[in-house]
Order: C-alpha cells, then sequence, then structure tokens
C-alpha cells in the first residue's frame, strides 16, 4: 500500500537509532541548576495562579527552591523529592497527575478510545 | 439616569423576546408574522441601547451605577474605560447577550432556508437568549446602582489595561457565542428533517465564520499571555484556556465534515451532533469561568448561585438538545465510501482525532472535580497531561493533513503520489541533517518535519491545482491548503519556540554590555517616566547583532498609583525569526537581574493563525 | 447498538453536571485545597518552646491528648483577627489542648506579638526556619489543624477562623 514512506525500514531504522542515543545522552552531564530547574517547573506554587515554582518569585517557591536544591545537595533523587513534597501538600502540587490506581482512567481513556475508533474504521474499511 | 435607561433596554429586549416566542405559535395569522419579524429587530435596537448605556456610563465615570464603581476609575484612558465595559462579569455578560441578538438580527436576513426552518431556528435561539437574559436581570445586572453616593471608582486591575486585552473578549465570544446560532440551526432542522444541501451551505458559512473568530480571540488571548505574563509562555493549559479550545477543537471538526457532504458523502448526525457539542462546549465553558468552581488568572468574581443558575441551563439546553437528537436524527441512507485512503476516510480519521483530542481536554479539565467530589483529595492536571495526550493524539491528523486535500473521493489513488513520497522523504531527510548539526531532540525532529511536510505538501498540491484549474477561481479550489499551510507554518513555530528556547540569566549595570549567543545586549539607560495612572521605570537596552544593526528593547515595571501594584512589563524584540524576550528583575547596589529569552520562530505562530483565520473567512461565499 | 450510541452524550451530560452540582453544593473553595495529611497520623516533631529555649515539645508529650495546632505570625495580619476567638475556644473546651506555633517568625516579634494580644495557648513552639511548617504542609498563615486522641489529623483549616466555622465544623469534632 501506499503510505508506508515513512515506515518504510531503512528511514524508520534510521530515526530509531538517533533517538535512542539522543535519549542517552541526555541523561547524562545534568547538574544540580539544571535539576533545580527540572524539578522546580514540575511544581505548583501554592500561593499563586497556576505558575511553575520555577517561574515564581512568591516567598512559598523560593523557600520550596531552597528545599529542593537542598536534598539535591544530598544526593535525593527527583523521585524521592516530588514524593516528599506530594506527602506534605498532596498531589495538588505536581502539574503532571501521578500514575496510581485514582488516575488510571485518566490517562488511559485517550489512548484506548483511540485504539478502539480505529480497529473499529479498519474493520469497516476491510468490509468495503 | 443612565443606568435606568441600560435596564430599560434589558427588559425591553427580554420583552420583545417574549412577543417573538408567543407569535410564533400563531404562524396562519397574517400579521403576526410581520410582528415576528419587527420583535427581532425591536429586541435587538433595545439590546444595543442597553449596551451603549453603560458603555456611556463608563465612558462619564458614573459612579452612582454600582458596576462602573466596582470596576472604573476616573483616572483610566478613554480606551480602557470603554473596554472596561466588558472586563468584569455583568458586562461581559451583557456583551455576551449583544452578541447573540446580533447573530439573531443578521440571521433572520438569511434568504436560502425554507421559512420554516428559517423561523423556527428564530424561535431557538430567541429561547436561548432568553434563558441568558434572564440569568443577566436575575443575577448579573450590570446596571444596579450604588447605595451611597461615590465621587471616584475603584479601579480596574492595571493588568486589563491592554490593547490586546481590550479587544479578545468581543472576538471570543463572536466565535464562541455564535455556536448558539448553529446549535439553533440544528435544531430547527432536526424537528423539520430538513438537513439538507440548502442547510449544510447555511451551516457551513456560519460556522466558517464563528469558528474565525474564535480563532482569532483566542489567538489574542495567547499573544496578550506572551508578552503581559513575564515568562514566554502562550499557552498554559490552564484550565480557561482548555474551555475555549474545546469549542474551537469541534468547531474545527464541524466546518471539516460540512465541507465533506457537498460531495455526495452525507454525515447528517454526525454533523447534528458536533453542532450540538460545539455551543455545549461554550455553555460549558462559561459555567467553569463563572462558577467559581476554579481557580486561574483569568476568573470571574462569582458566587455559587451564578454557578448553579449556569449550570441548570447547560443541563436543559444540552439535555434537550441531546434528547431530540437521539430521537430525530436521521441515518444517512448512503453508505460511506471508505477506502484506504481516500478522502472520506481522511475525513473520518480527522473527526475521531479532533474528538478523541476534545474529549481529553475535557477529561482532563473535569478530572480533579471528579476526585475532589470523589476522595476529597485535590489533584492537578496540567500541562504535563495534556501534552503527553492531546497532542500525539493529533498526529496522525498533522500527517494526513499534508495529502488530504489532494486525496480523491472515490479511489485510494493519490494523482501524483511519487512526488508526494518524495517530498515526505526529503523533508524527514533535512531535518534529520539539520538535527545533526544541532541540538537534536525527538520532539523537535517529529514538530519540524510535520511542519515542513504539511507547507510542501500543501505547495505542491496548489502547483498541481493551479494547472488543472488554470488559476480559476484560486482561493475556491486552495481554500483547505491555505488554512493548512497556516497549521503547517504554527507547528513550525510551536516547536521551534519551545523545544529550541534559551534562558540566559545575567545581570547587567548601567553601559554594561554582554554577549548572548551571537548577539550583545548593552544596558543604556534606566529612565523613570509619570505617565497617565502609573510611573514607569524602563531599562532600556540595546541589541546588536553581528551585522551591527541594532534595535533597542525595553523591559520596564510599573507602578499603579490606584491599586498600588507593580507590574513587570517584558521588553520584547520581534523578528520575522526569532524573539528576544527581556524581563527586568530585582537590581541590587546598581547590579540589574536580567532572564532574557531567545525565542525562536515565535512569529510564526502568529502567521499560521493569521493564515488559519484568513482561509476561514474566505470560505464563505455565496453558491 | 447504534441507539446506545446515540444516548451516550446524554449520559455522560448527566453524570458530569451531577459532579459538578456537587461541587458547587460543597461550597468548596478552589484556592483552599484540602490537606495531604487528612487522616493520617501526626507527623514526627520536635519543636522549641518560645518563652524557654531550653525545652522542647515531641509527638510523646501530647500523646491520647485533643490537640488544635495553630501556625501563626507577628507578621501575618489576618492571624490578628483570629486571635481573640482562641480564648474563647479554651474557654468552652477546657480539655482541648491548645497548640500555637510561630512559623517563620523570629522569638523576638513572638514574645512581643503575645505579650500584646495575649497567649490563650497551652504551649508556644517557634518554628523560624518553618521547617514544621513544611512537614504539615503549610503554605499560608494562619492554619489551623486538630488532632484526635489517636493522634490523626482530623481536620484542617486555612485562613483566619470565624465563630460560624469554630462552631460548624470544630467543635463536633471535639466532642
Amino acid at each position: 500500500m501506499k503510505f508506508n514512506l515513512l515506515f518504510n525500514k531503512p528511514s524508520f531504522l534510521l530515526v530509531l537509532s538517533i533517538l535512542f542515543f539522543t535519549l542517552l545522552i541526555n541523561n547524562v552531564n545534568a547538574n544540580i541548576e539544571d535539576n533545580l530547574k527540572k524539578i522546580t517547573l514540575k511544581l505548583r506554587c501554592m500561593t499563586c495562579q497556576n505558575q511553575t515554582i520555577y517561574d515564581s518569585e512568591a516567598d512559598f517557591s523560593l523557600d520550596i527552591k531552597k528545599i529542593v536544591i537542598q536534598k539535591l545537595q544530598n544526593n535525593e533523587t527527583e523521585k524521592e523529592i516530588i514524593n516528599f513534597l506530594i506527602q506534605r501538600y498532596g498531589e495538588y502540587i505536581v502539574f503532571e497527575p501521578q500514575m496510581n490506581k485514582q488516575n488510571i482512567f485518566l490517562w488511559f481513556f485517550p489512548f484506548v478510545i483511540m485504539a478502539l475508533s480505529l480497529v473499529f474504521l479498519i474493520l469497516r474499511i476491510k468490509k468495503n | 439616569m443612565i443606568s435606568l435607561v441600560g435596564f430599560s433596554g434589558l427588559l425591553l429586549s427580554f420583552l420583545f423576546s417574549l412577543v417573538i416566542i408567543i407569535s410564533y405559535f400563531f404562524y396562519n395569522k397574517k400579521y403576526l408574522g410581520q410582528i415576528f419579524y419587527y420583535s427581532i429587530y425591536l429586541s435587538f435596537f433595545a439590546i444595543i441601547i442597553s449596551f451603549v448605556s453603560l458603555i456611556f456610563a463608563y465612558v462619564n465615570s458614573d459612579f452612582s451605577n454600582y458596576n462602573v464603581f466596582q470596576n472604573s476609575h476616573s483616572s483610566k484612558p478613554l480606551i480602557y474605560k470603554i473596554s472596561g465595559t466588558w472586563g468584569n462579569h455583568e458586562g461581559s455578560m451583557l456583551l455576551w447577550l449583544v452578541i447573540m441578538a446580533c447573530y439573531n438580527f443578521f440571521f433572520s436576513f438569511n434568504k436560502e432556508l425554507d421559512n420554516d426552518v428559517k423561523k423556527l431556528t428564530i424561535f431557538f435561539q430567541t429561547s436561548l437568549y432568553l434563558c441568558f437574559t434572564l440569568f443577566v436581570i436575575c443575577t448579573s445586572n450590570p446596571f444596579l446602582l450604588n447605595s451611597i453616593e461615590v465621587y471616584e471608582g475603584l479601579g480596574l486591575n492595571p493588568i486589563l489595561q491592554d490593547p490586546s486585552l481590550a479587544i479578545h473578549p468581543p472576538m471570543l465570544y463572536i466565535g464562541y457565542v455564535g455556536f448558539s446560532l448553529i446549535l439553533s440551526l440544528s435544531l430547527a432542522g432536526l424537528i423539520f428533517n430538513k438537513i439538507n444541501i440548502k442547510w449544510i451551505k447555511t451551516a457551513k458559512n456560519w460556522t466558517l465564520f464563528c469558528w474565525s473568530m474564535l480563532t482569532g480571540g483566542i489567538a489574542l488571548g495567547s499573544y496578550w499571555a506572551y508578552y503581559e505574563l513575564g515568562w514566554g509562555g502562550w499557552w498554559f493549559w490552564d484550565p480557561v484556556e482548555n474551555v475555549s479550545l474545546m469549542p474551537w477543537i469541534a468547531g474545527l471538526a464541524l466546518v471539516h465534515s460540512l465541507m465533506m457532504t457537498q460531495q455526495e458523502q452525507l454525515l447528517k448526525r454526525w454533523i447534528v451532533f458536533l453542532a450540538i457539542l460545539c455551543f455545549s462546549l461554550s455553555i460549558f465553558g462559561t459555567f467553569l469561568v463563572r462558577s467559581g468552581i476554579l481557580t486561574s488568572v483569568h476568573t470571574f468574581a462569582s458566587d455559587s448561585s451564578r454557578g448553579i443558575f449556569i449550570l441548570i441551563l447547560f443541563l436543559v439546553v444540552t439535555g434537550f438538545s441531546f434528547i431530540l437528537f437521539i430521537f430525530k436524527s436521521e441515518d444517512s441512507h448512503k453508505k460511506l465510501n471508505l477506502l484506504f485512503i481516500n478522502k472520506t476516510s481522511a475525513l473520518v480519521i480527522n473527526n475521531i482525532v479532533m474528538l478523541i483530542a476534545c474529549l481529553t481536554i475535557l477529561l482532563g479539565t473535569i478530572y480533579p472535580i471528579i476526585i475532589e467530589v470523589l476522595t476529597n483529595k485535590r489533584i492537578s492536571v496540567g500541562a504535563p497531561y495534556f501534552t503527553s495526550t492531546a497532542l500525539p493524539i493529533l498526529l496522525p491528523g498533522f500527517l494526513l493533513m499534508s495529502v488530504a486535500p489532494a486525496l480523491s473521493w472515490q479511489t485510494n489513488k493519490l494523482p501524483k503520489f511519487k512526488s508526494y513520497f518524495l517530498v515526505f522523504f526529503t523533508m524527514s531527510i533535512l531535518t534529520l541533517v539539520i538535527g545533526y548539526y544541532t541540538d537534536f531532540n525527538i520532539w523537535g525532529f517529529i514538530g519540524i518535519t510535520l511542519g515542513l511536510i504539511i507547507i510542501t505538501s500543501s505547495i505542491l498540491s496548489m502547483y498541481y491545482n493551479s494547472i488543472k484549474f488554470k488559476s480559476k477561481n484560486f482561493f475556491i479550489y486552495n481554500n483547505a491548503l491555505i488554512a493548512h499551510i497556516g497549521v503547517g507554518v504554527m507547528i513550525l513555530g510551536v516547536t521551534c519556540s519551545s523545544i529550541f528556547q534559551s534562558e540566559h540569566n545575567q545581570t547587567f549595570v548601567l553601559k554594561e554590555t554582554k554577549k548572548i549567543g551571537g548577539y550583545s545586549l548593552t544596558l543604556d539607560e534606566i529612565k523613570i517616566s509619570d505617565k497617565n495612572n502609573f510611573q514607569e521605570l524602563l531599562a532600556i537596552f540595546t541589541l546588536s547583532n553581528s551585522n551591527l544593526d541594532q534595535s533597542v528593547i525595553k523591559p520596564g515595571k510599573r507602578y499603579y498609583h490606584v491599586s498600588k501594584i507593580i507590574t513587570t512589563e517584558a521588553g520584547i524584540y520581534h523578528d520575522w525569526f526569532q524573539d528576544f524576550y527581556i524581563v527586568l528583575g530585582d537590581e541590587k547596589e546598581g547590579e540589574w537581574n536580567v532572564k532574557i529569552y531567545k525565542n525562536p520562530l515565535v512569529s510564526f505562530i502568529w502567521f499560521g493563525i493569521i493564515l488559519m483565520i484568513f482561509s476561514g473567512l474566505i470560505g464563505i461565499r455565496k453558491e | 447498538m447504534k441507539k446506545i450510541i446515540l444516548f451516550l452524550p446524554l449520559i455522560t451530560i448527566l453524570i458530569v453536571s451531577s459532579f459538578l452540582l456537587i461541587f458547587l453544593l460543597q461550597k468548596k473553595d478552589p484556592n483552599k485545597p484540602p490537606s495531604a495529611l487528612l487522616n493520617e497520623n501526626l507527623p514526627e516533631f520536635k519543636i522549641i518552646n518560645l518563652f524557654d529555649q531550653t525545652q522542647v515539645l515531641t509527638n510523646s508529650d501530647i500523646k491520647e491528648k485533643i490537640v488544635l495546632i495553630n501556625f501563626f505570625a507577628s507578621w501575618c495580619a489576618p492571624c490578628k483577627l483570629e486571635h481573640p476567638l482562641f480564648f474563647d475556644i479554651k474557654k468552652q473546651h477546657p480539655n482541648l489542648y491548645l497548640f500555637g506555633i510561630g512559623h517563620k517568625d523570629k522569638v523576638i516579634d513572638a514574645l512581643k506579638y503575645l505579650n500584646r494580644d495575649g497567649n490563650p495557648y497551652d504551649y508556644v513552639g517557634i518554628d523560624n526556619t518553618g521547617l514544621i511548617g513544611l512537614d504539615f504542609g503549610v503554605f499560608g498563615l494562619p492554619e489551623t489543624f486538630l488532632i484526635n486522641s489517636s493522634g490523626k489529623i482530623v481536620y484542617k483549616y486555612l485562613g483566619p477562623l470565624t465563630k460560624k466555622i469554630i462552631k460548624n465544623e470544630i467543635q463536633p469534632l471535639i466532642q
């Protein structure tokens, strides 16, 4: 069929290998400042309207930034730091809904519906 | 006095609308037919008078009006006094009414539709109008009088004193509220079973208009956020933004589906569903923003009685519409000619992709509310969720967009397939090569490749069209292609400005020069001046590139006297290929902390959107 | 099958609207998220006495007591509004352990504040780094927590208390 342009083997493999390579590179060389930015971009400033801790200059944000820096200096991982904050402020402080039982529907709904509709469509096309 | 006139106008408009409803039922008495139409004009005229009165009250700083007192100040510049009229809950609801009445008024001159469908559409539009007018009169009256005598108002939030923000609500509403007419048309068409070619032509023109204006309204809001909010972002997946995006996506799906039916393939049921969905999402959005259920930069001050009123309104309108849909919508008699891949299936995929994206955004927006009701825990569903779900879902749509206009309705052969394949292949390799020499990033690759593919394929199609149709009626045959090029350009802009944005934190003392990327930036002067209602501190920078071309950038801070608020105004240098965005921080002992963002291809975002709006508007035509 | 799909939009609207209605009726405040520590155990803490910095208070000192913890500060304006109410609470519930914490406050300022406006608390701790508040998820003052005799946090209020809130929400839980 005519639409296997991106799916023809050589170009696809090329893209995949570059992808893999860059994923490897991105995880080396992260220092405390970069990690601080990465983590605080994911956190909500609790006293602002929909701003990240990274972007906000509110007292609360400055306090949290200090705490994150301290923990990074103690070699804590991003996951540990975020869980620490979630324990105290609730999942509300993280902009990304966590993957847990409560949020399964949220995360899977789009992809399940997408898959179902595509299957449905393919069956209809085959019938034609 | 002005308030009295204004309120009378509002009341009269309500009464005349009642007359419309009543006179509809006496269809066989000839003179009542005239009353029907004259009441439309009178109701329209009355609400215009009402709205103009409110504007008058603002312009004259008539603080005996409680709304003016709450939201205005005599020192505000004239333009912002006027735009302050709709910069608050009550005033913006009055604007909503005016626009609804406008649609009713202009629609009443339609000559294409059968008379029965036309009159029933006006009937439904007027019923909707009555509901909202009742809402305004009962819970959101802008003509309440101040119980005490005051000589000065409470001033307006300085953030709202801005040109983009002045036009943003009217344009947004012309789109958003306009979907009410589409709903009315659908209900009328369902009842008389006349979802036919005439109906589709009418619906298509009105939908294109609404959708284009909505696009402009949303874009103005984003543009404002970009230069005002100080961190170079223009879309935050804030609930209020999502709420305007959902009708936009549904409207886009509707526009595509309406195009489709002009070529024998009829999807009546789906069209009616989308048409009802658009305004349902609009009402839903209004509810979320004005009920006090959400916190956002954008929400109006509100109380729960307003929320409950709108929620009931929402239930009644959408409940009635969808019930009618269940019992009266007709199945298409012709079976869809679905092949892999012809235009029909491309449009079906497009519809699926857009509807799922819309539903995902809806789910993400209300999920925190559902969870809080069930578990009394509050979660956030922010940007990371939407960019991981809605955007990937849209990807197949974007890919298909590149060749869809060139596909055939009947066969699954794409004419000149080889040239399109060459385009795809070349663009992928080109982007890979560029990526090799710069910072490679997978999303960057996808975004840029997609954008390039869409643009070049569309131009290719235009070329083939010009051969086939010999530049006759250029805009008719290339309408969709222009819009798609706009999307491609926008995708390039969005990808580059987000992924390849670079941020630099620097300190400057006066006259100091620092190098940023391939440019040098000098702090020339700190200027303090007194303006109309604020005092301004400007840091005047000069940006020079390697060719010694120079531009001036002026980030600053403003102190508004009345509200005692300090705002930070970003200084932006716009270029076709990047923006320099400077935010002034704090000063310590003569050293200024400055954040400098280099945002590539931001102008592409706005340019792409303008292309989309242009193509939407030129698609409106009599045939 | 087709008929069921046709009913979907209507059903979805009804379900979504009922959630929204319940949320509205519960009068939830979008600026006041519910505490993450509700029904959890009191966090472990060790807090210095404001009046005698050699003394500390820990969890074991308030085991099996019903405790009302109030985070305040001398620089916090809304705190002054609710301050007098604590005297009434103490009078009405003499067995309630009233525990005040000076959050991100200096010893001198907190002492001056309590000397001037009175001290209704059974114990006043000083948390000048804010770390104790961090463990409680405090982000805006004043904040008040109610701990039951099993050491679980059963209620939290964000903002200055009022007579109405004390009567309708806190008192029932103290019984």
